[in-house]
């Protein structure tokens, strides 16, 4: 049912206004001015359709083929060749391409100790031949002899420990964080924003799976970036849904309605924060290293990027509805669930006037003549032109502040 | 609200950064950078002999713990071929870094052969009366001596401090339970004696039960404990608890049982009060668990212990040893009415000396004694160095070239800048007027943010490196996010028909809350993974609290009195919600 964007209706579908608020005309409008009534909740079957396609996808890359690891996890070899007046930092970079060997992924270092200047140059494994072949090259470049030029292979840098010490930390956040938001809000919207966290961690692994993007230490730390902004994301979106449980409570509308409005509610909040998030990231990957080619810019910018791009998308479409569901079986709201959601410009006006006005008109109209439409079994032609807002309601709504929900349900 | 105060909120405030911006540049002090940005110093570590890949690698982990602990952030520890190269951020002296590395020593373990007292009197505490509970506080403690090994704390308690009939008090622990013979306690040897083995601490002494106890007390007085020698050549092969009032006997005369002198060394004890003869290595640190070994407090007597686990190839080592010392044997010769002691040595300096008192362990040894949690604590330390596989020798230092350098630094810092003003500009045509708001908002931030990442990266040793970097770039997203959620909720207001004055205190008050509940959550996971992660993770997380924590007071002591006192002023024209970005409102224009 109720597959139909109200959001952007028919022409003469939206009201003028809404209780004396004035609604915009055209899309855009509707939704910056945060009047936007999308049923985000008939088409959670999207979003999680898409997000398990995409984990599927994750997973089975991640046995395939697994991660592009770095050197600071894998090690590898490593050359120490002496400075020369024709062999510096950019010449050992020339040696490398020169033998067609990645330089993404390298480290070039140079060093000084008593014993004098060299250059070291570390890059992943590689099978013998070609280590003693480009031992030559840098010999060849330096113009010293090839004994002068140390080969050896070099651990990681990250070993399990470290590992195992992030996966440690990574236990304990989720359950701290669950026992917060379970303090804070409730034990469902814990679940729920822990499985997006766990959803977005995921998925960002997985397209460097896909991808076979090299594995940095910058890259984990930007994973774990994300457990953070993933979070963030969703709590003040469930915030403005716990704010409107409050506020419908006494009403007992479905929950779906109260999760629908409290998503119209803040779709504007969540779409500015990720643009304002993720402007600063791309600068960094498009200006830093394409433009300015800083390699280890990108390596943190990419990761980043196609977190927070999840993390907004999770927000939406992952957090708020695993909790409709998960609020299914909660009897407060069980009593609502029979009336059925609404959508359309009854759900808009519940999104602008932020009460109960739509919800209780709604099923007076259907007592009418008016709604028929809007009931649990609409069809799709359920626009009506104008609101069905009662007079008195609106009258009251033009006159005095609006938002004075509660009052008015105690009646 | 009055005006007034909020004044002196927003002017208090941003004086205060002002000012620490001021001092910061007036005494030229600049963020730290790491190595990455900034290249750093590196040492070269040898094996003294040649070592497995699984040795090195294991010593690699060793080392990158105990500089951690060290306070030294961020190493860049690996093996390369038979070496082991430590590369430090932000080290430029080399001298410096040479002894921060100071991990060259193995742990071995050893049996004390004898032992002989180094400082003049052992200043007993007037035994007699003390004796049972207090001991251990009175006494002017050297801790090292007076610590027993067991498996379990408790114990025996009493038993022990019976037999040894002096110092036991001291390192017994106060076991309730008693009867269990594994336990052990064993108090300090005689010549420990109370005055030694007891420091201030609580511990564990107390002994309560003990009765006959107060003769130890007795004891310890009347024995001169200078002279004793614990080399005891009387093996207390039997089991050492009995409640036999005490049994003097400890006095015996040391006289030396070392059959073969091969291997055995002299070495004093941590705080020189001791001088020991030690039998040859038993085992090294390797017997125990790697970094198997941590402090806790014993519940039953409050004083610190540390649990040591042993890994099950060094179990045998360790029980061989343990056993002769807890026979008494020749090998590990015990003071009469007590068991053996082993002695930890580094570097050539007994670190703990504890008498055994149970003839084999499993699993976990337990050391109580007289500690100070630092004692404890290093002790533990110095028991999760020894797992050190091969001994290792510092060759020689090398400085490092920046990985990242200028470059990169530079480039972040203009991709970020011409990130935010993208950012910017966006708030400005979607905020109108309220986006001079943020802008102010913002500077001041990253005022707050750069005064916190100079003191941070001085004071701590995490310098600054292209991840702190990045890490305040994303935190620009969550920062701009908190004024989006207040704005977003100050324009429902206006919506409905309240003016700005109005609308600006309750939009505050329906969004501070949702933004000290988000952002707290980014605290958790900042401060989850600065305690629980290592190296680079760690820095990157303090920066990222550090934001986080900017974000807030920012919001709070200059966004929120900012808005308030503009909210007023006739430049923001509540007739024309359009001008800060309020397209339609009850009455307005549309």
């Amino acid at each position: 049912m109720s597959d139909i964007d109200t959001s952007t209706p028919r022409e003469g579908g939206v009201p003028r206004s809404i209780g004396g608020i004035p609604i915009a005309r055209s899309g855009v409008g509707r939704l910056l001015e945060e009047q936007t009534a999308v049923d985000f909740v008939g088409r959670r079957k999207f979003g999680l359709l898409a997000s398990g396609l995409l984990i599927v996808v994750t997973v089975v890359s991640l046995f395939a083929q697994g991660l592009n690891l770095g050197i600071d996890f894998t090690g590898g070899v490593s050359w120490d060749v002496p400075v020369t007046e024709q062999f510096g930092l950019d010449d050992a970079e020339g040696v490398l391409e020169a033998n067609s060997i990645d330089t993404e992924g390298s480290r070039i270092q140079e060093r000084s100790s008593d014993a004098g200047d060299f250059i070291k140059v570390q890059v992943g494994d590689l099978p013998t031949e070609t280590e003693a072949a480009l031992r030559q090259a840098f010999a060849d470049a330096a113009g010293v002899s090839v004994d002068d030029v140390d080969v050896n292979s070099v651990s990681s840098t990250w070993g399990e420990d470290v590992t195992d010490k992030a996966v440690r930390a990574l236990i304990v956040f989720v359950i701290l964080v669950t026992i917060y938001i379970s303090l804070r809000f409730e034990w469902r919207m814990a679940i729920a924003a822990i499985i997006a966290m766990l959803h977005d961690v995921l998925i960002s692994v997985g397209i460097y799976s896909i991808f076979q993007f090299i594995v940095t230490p910058s890259t984990v730390i930007a994973f774990l970036t994300i457990l953070g902004y993933s979070l963030y994301d969703t709590i003040v979106v469930f915030d403005r849904v716990k704010e409107n449980e409050s506020r419908y409570g006494a009403a007992r509308p479905p929950y779906d309605d109260v999760l629908n409005v409290s998503m119209n509610q803040v779709l504007m909040r969540s779409l500015n924060t990720s643009l304002s998030s993720i402007v600063p990231v791309i600068s960094l990957l498009f200006v830093g290293s394409f433009l300015l080619g800083q390699q280890t810019l990108s390596e943190f910018a990419l990761a980043l990027l196609i977190g927070m791009a999840t993390g907004t998308y999770s927000s939406i479409f992952i957090a708020v509805p695993l909790l409709g569901l998960l609020k299914q079986r909660d009897p407060h709201w069980a009593a609502g669930r029979a009336s059925g959601r609404i959508t359309g410009e009854l759900l808009r006006e519940m999104v602008v006037t932020g009460n109960m006005a739509g919800r209780r008109a709604r099923s007076r109209g259907a007592a009418t003549a008016a709604g028929a439409s809007a009931v649990a079994g609409d069809d799709a032609s359920p626009e009506t032109t104008t609101i069905p807002v009662d007079p008195a309601e609106q009258a009251k709504a033009a006159l005095s502040h609006p938002p004075r929900p509660r009052k008015k349900q105690r009646r | 609200m009055n005006r007034s105060r909020l004044w002196a909120t927003l002017l208090v405030f941003v004086a205060l950064i002002a000012a620490a911006l001021g001092i910061q540049i007036v005494r030229g002090d600049t963020p730290v950078l790491g190595l990455d940005l900034q290249g750093g110093l590196s040492v070269i570590y040898a094996t003294t002999e040649p070592a497995e890949a699984d040795d090195l690698t294991t010593i690699r982990d060793l080392m990158r713990t105990q500089l951690e602990e060290f306070g030294i952030a961020e190493p860049d520890v690996r093996v390369e071929g038979q070496n082991i190269i430590v590369d430090l951020p932000g080290v430029t002296d080399s001298a410096e870094a040479f002894e921060a590395l100071q991990v060259s020593g193995i742990v071995e373990i050893r049996p004390v052969l004898q032992c002989q007292q180094t400082l003049p009197t052992p200043t007993t505490v007037p035994g007699g009366s003390t004796p049972t509970s207090t001991p251990s506080s009175s006494v002017p403690g050297t801790t090292a001596p007076g610590e027993s090994v067991g498996t379990t704390p408790t114990t025996v308690a009493d038993t022990a401090s019976d037999d040894t009939g002096t110092a036991s008090a001291a390192g017994a622990v106060g076991g309730s339970r008693i009867g269990r013979t594994r336990g052990f306690v064993a108090s300090a040897t005689p010549d420990d004696t109370v005055s030694d083995a007891t420091t201030s601490t609580p511990t564990p002494t107390s002994v309560p039960s003990t009765t006959p106890a107060d003769g130890s007390g007795a004891t310890d007085t009347s024995v001169p404990t200078g002279t004793s020698v614990p080399g005891g050549s009387v093996p207390l092969t039997t089991d050492p608890p009995t409640t036999d009032p005490p049994v003097f006997g400890p006095t015996v005369p040391p006289t030396t049982v070392p059959v073969d002198t091969s291997g055995q060394i002299t070495v004093p004890n941590k705080d020189g009060t001791e001088l020991c003869l030690l039998g040859p290595t038993a085992g090294t640190g390797e017997v125990f668990q790697r970094n198997g070994a941590d402090v806790q407090i014993d519940p039953q007597t409050g004083g610190w212990v540390i649990n040591a686990d042993l890994r099950d190839e060094g179990e045998l080592a360790w029980n061989a040893v343990a056993s002769q010392c807890y026979s008494g044997a020749a090998t590990c010769p015990a003071a009469v009415g007590s068991s053996g002691r082993l002695a930890i040595v580094l570097d050539d300096v007994i670190q703990s000396a504890p008498t055994v008192n149970a003839p084999s362990f499993s699993d976990t040894v337990t050391i109580s004694g007289a500690f100070t949690e630092q004692e404890a604590r290093d002790l533990a330390k110095t028991i999760n160095r020894g797992a050190f596989p091969v001994q290792v020798e510092q060759q020689r230092a090398e400085t490092v070239s920046p990985t990242a350098g200028d470059d990169s630094l530079q480039a972040a810092v203009f991709a970020g800048l011409a990130g935010v003003a993208l950012t910017l500009l966006y708030m400005m045509a979607y905020y109108r007027k309220l986006s001079v708001v943020i802008i102010v908002g913002l500077v001041v931030w990253a005022g707050l943010v750069y005064v916190l990442s100079t003191y941070i990266s001085r004071e701590t040793n995490y310098a600054f490196t292209i991840a702190g970097a990045t890490g305040i770039i994303v935190s620009i997203g969550v920062t701009v996010d908190t004024y989006i959620v207040f704005f977003e909720r100050l324009k429902d207001e206006i919506r409905s028909g309240r003016t700005l004055v109005n609308a600006a205190p309750r939009a505050f008050a329906a969004t501070w809350k949702t933004i000290l509940a988000a952002n707290t959550v980014a605290l958790m996971s900042a401060v989850v993974l600065f305690f629980l992660s290592v190296g680079s993770v760690r820095g990157f997380a303090l920066y990222l609290g550090m934001t986080t924590i900017a974000d807030v007071v920012v919001f709070y002591f200059f966004t929120r009195p900012m808005l308030y006192l503009m909210a007023g002023t006739r430049w923001f024209d509540s007739s024309n919600p359009r001008s800060i970005g309020v397209g339609t409102a009850i009455g307005g224009a549309q």
